[in-house]
């Protein structure tokens, strides 16, 4: 059985060779084995079928009412809002992020399932945005976790949205995305980083 | 009723400074030991809803102001009272026994800008979390070096990202 | 039981979870229609479940948490061998009704097991619904069941399906019952007004909310079969086991098997409208809805029943 958050000890260097023990064990915990020949395959249906966390952390949610609704359909690309982190793959960062909200997310982040994909709404996770020196709101995103795209503007529309959307399905289809894989490598850096804003996690 | 009549009414209370701002809306001035008088006395004349209590940092005169909001229902016009307190220690009574709700406004006062009020029972933290500054909200913090300091100097995870 | 009966059984169990993903993508396809929008394509559920049995992690509490979908994909598996399918008898014999009213409850009660595992009080929160839901329109769909046994004399769902190819389709004789079975049948499918337990905005989808990965993929496969299967069970009391062609012959069985498909899914159709346009009602009012008018239906069209067979 596997343990609940499995990015604590075992934090493995996935490139590292097959007879590497600690390699042997983390593909036998994964449940991998079978799943590394049909790479391609996972990776199709992956790209086909993306389910998001219905989190909007931010100004940034207006935009999404639009997208999911009948006006920009999201789901003729299979895309549909899940309730709960456990059953989805994508979380969004609808804009900016301040400590309170930074805390939820990475305790959302940690509850996904591999493999995931994070994407930042708006030049706030970029480089602060408007609220660069304001005394609670973080300035880069990908200190904290990481992001595989980002869409800049403020907010951005619903049209540049899907058009992210498509650009991160293509990088799915290509092995490109792998926000989840640097996450485990260099995990404890991410938890330093973390660590550093929060002082008590509840 | 105007505003006009009201002024006349409201500076009857000895020591207030009464100026009308613009239709609807009349500031209130009070010495800061008559403030709960004031308020009771407002109160009575209708003017029962408190909107918030806004604090102001006057740096320069070394003072920090308090201004209770207060809406009248029945003849719409809003009044400010506003009181003066010292800056070095501040503490000021608490207005929980006329209105309620001035708990949480007193509580936000008091994260924000450090007045203590005497009476709340309770003045704990509950916008800011894991806060480890001076109250943000004064004019002598400096926000971009606070920034400076704790944000930027967390390093990148990937350098080459 | 011969070899034919075992290829035809081994052929169903294949068969009808393919069929029911496609029903479920089809679904997905009308609602968007009915908003007015365009939908994902119809293949969208396998995609859905090849995704999801290929996520690289699996988070567990306890081998109980584990054995809840597998329970309730046996469940309805063990249910499904009993109904006349696709114009197939299956595993029927003599008195099998009631056995299939038991089995039906199981999967419901192996998933309130794995779900009350996890810990989470969403999930406590829909099992409780779902039982309470299940004890709703069990009520009147027993006293249907009880109509219908009657009249054709007999408790084996096969005698029913053989009964009806020579005395005319059911909803034609009954036509009461089956309107409370169609009633009852919008509770079992798990669609609006009546899909409480598995209500994304008010208990983060139940029983689900702790599954992910490859736990979730069995629940979808169980979805599916569930919905082919009741779908199945209404068309087998009601309309003939959608038996209508010459089942001897090669093109008799194939279309058989056809318009079994059509009517299975015409049932299914008739919810998906109602899904579309409705809104979700409480457990309160689920409950008393189940417990005044169709069972008072239910209880008229039994005693039209036991009048017009004591003739």
């Amino acid at each position: 059985m596997v343990d609940e958050n499995n990015t604590n000890e075992q934090a493995t260097d996935i490139n590292a060779p097959a007879d590497n023990p600690v390699m042997v064990e983390y593909v036998q915990q994964q449940g991998d084995a079978d799943m590394i020949k049909f790479g391609a395959a996972a990776r199709w249906a992956t790209k086909k079928s993306l389910w998001m966390v219905h989190f909007c952390t931010g100004c940034g949610g207006i935009e999404m009412s639009p997208l999911m609704t009948s006006r920009y359909d999201m789901e003729r690309f299979g895309m549909h809002s899940m309730v709960t982190p456990r059953q989805s793959d994508i979380l969004l960062i609808t804009g900016y992020v301040n400590i309170k909200t930074l805390k939820r997310i990475i305790r959302t982040y940690d509850q996904m399932l591999d493999p995931k994909y994070v994407i930042a709404f708006g030049s706030c996770p970029v480089n602060g945005g408007p609220y660069w020196d304001s005394h609670v709101t973080i300035n880069h995103l990908d200190k904290y976790i990481p992001v595989d795209l980002y869409i800049a503007g403020c907010m951005p529309r619903p049209q540049a949205i899907t058009r992210a959307f498509t650009a991160l399905m293509d990088m799915i289809q290509e092995g490109k995305a792998d926000g989840y894989l640097r996450y485990k490598k260099n995990l404890e850096k991410y938890r330093a980083n973390q660590e550093k804003l929060m002082r008590k996690w509840w | 009723m105007s505003e006009e009549v009201f002024a006349r009414k409201i500076s009857e209370f000895p020591g207030s400074e009464v100026k009308i701002l613009r239709k609807g809306q009349i500031a209130v001035k009070v010495p800061n030991e008559k403030g709960h008088d004031a308020a009771v006395f407002l109160k009575k004349m209708g003017f029962i809803h408190l909107a918030s209590i806004e604090y102001v940092d006057w740096i320069k005169d070394n003072e920090f102001e308090l201004v209770y909001n207060l809406w009248s229902y029945r003849h719409r016009l809003t009044v400010f009272l506003k009181v003066r307190i010292p800056r070095e220690n501040p503490n000021y009574i608490t207005f929980m026994d006329i209105w309620p709700i001035a708990q949480t406004h007193e509580r936000e006062a008091h994260e924000m800008m450090g007045i203590v009020f005497e009476g709340n029972p309770e003045l704990t933290p509950f916008i800011l979390e894991d806060w480890d500054a001076p109250p943000p909200m004064r004019k002598d913090f400096d926000p971009k070096k606070y920034v400076r300091e704790k944000y930027d100097s967390i390093p990148f995870v990937e350098e080459e990202k | 039981m011969n070899m034919n009966e075992i290829l035809t059984i081994a052929f169903m169990m294949l068969f009808v979870p393919v069929l029911g993903l496609f029903f479920m993508g089809l679904e997905r396809k009308i609602t968007a229609r009915i908003h007015n929008r365009i939908g994902p394509p119809v293949y969208q559920q396998f995609v859905d479940v090849m995704k999801l049995f290929s996520k690289r992690e699996n988070i567990s509490h306890s081998w109980v948490f584990d054995i809840g979908p597998i329970f309730a994909v046996v469940g309805v598996l063990a249910t499904m061998l009993f109904i006349p399918m696709g114009g197939f008898p299956m595993l029927s014999f003599h008195g099998d009704l009631i056995v299939i009213m038991y089995l039906m409850v199981i999967s419901g009660l192996g998933m309130a097991l794995g779900a009350g595992a996890s810990g989470n009080p969403n999930a406590g929160i829909g099992v409780m619904r779902s039982l309470v839901l299940m004890m709703a329109y069990e009520l009147p769909f027993v006293l249907t069941l009880l109509s219908v046994m009657l009249y054709y004399n007999t408790t084996s769902l096969g005698e029913i399906v053989a009964k009806q190819g020579e005395t005319g389709w059911g909803i034609l004789a009954l036509p009461l019952s089956a309107l409370v079975a169609d009633l009852c049948l919008q509770g079992q499918f798990g669609e609006k007004p009546f899909d409480q337990p598995v209500a994304p905005h008010e208990v983060a989808t139940g029983p689900m909310v702790e599954y992910g990965g490859k736990h979730l993929g069995m629940l979808f496969l169980w979805h599916a079969i569930a919905v082919v299967m009741e779908g199945s069970l209404f068309v087998s009391l009601f309309l003939g086991g959608a038996i209508f062609f010459d089942p001897s012959t090669i093109t008799g069985m194939v279309l058989n098997l056809l318009l079994w498909i059509v009517l299975v899914f015409m049932m299914f159709f008739i919810a998906i409208l109602i899904n579309g346009v409705m809104l979700r009602f409480r457990i309160g009012q689920a409950f008393a809805f189940y417990w005044k008018w169709p069972t008072v239906l239910a209880i008229i069209a039994l005693a039209y029943v036991m009048v017009v067979s004591a003739w």
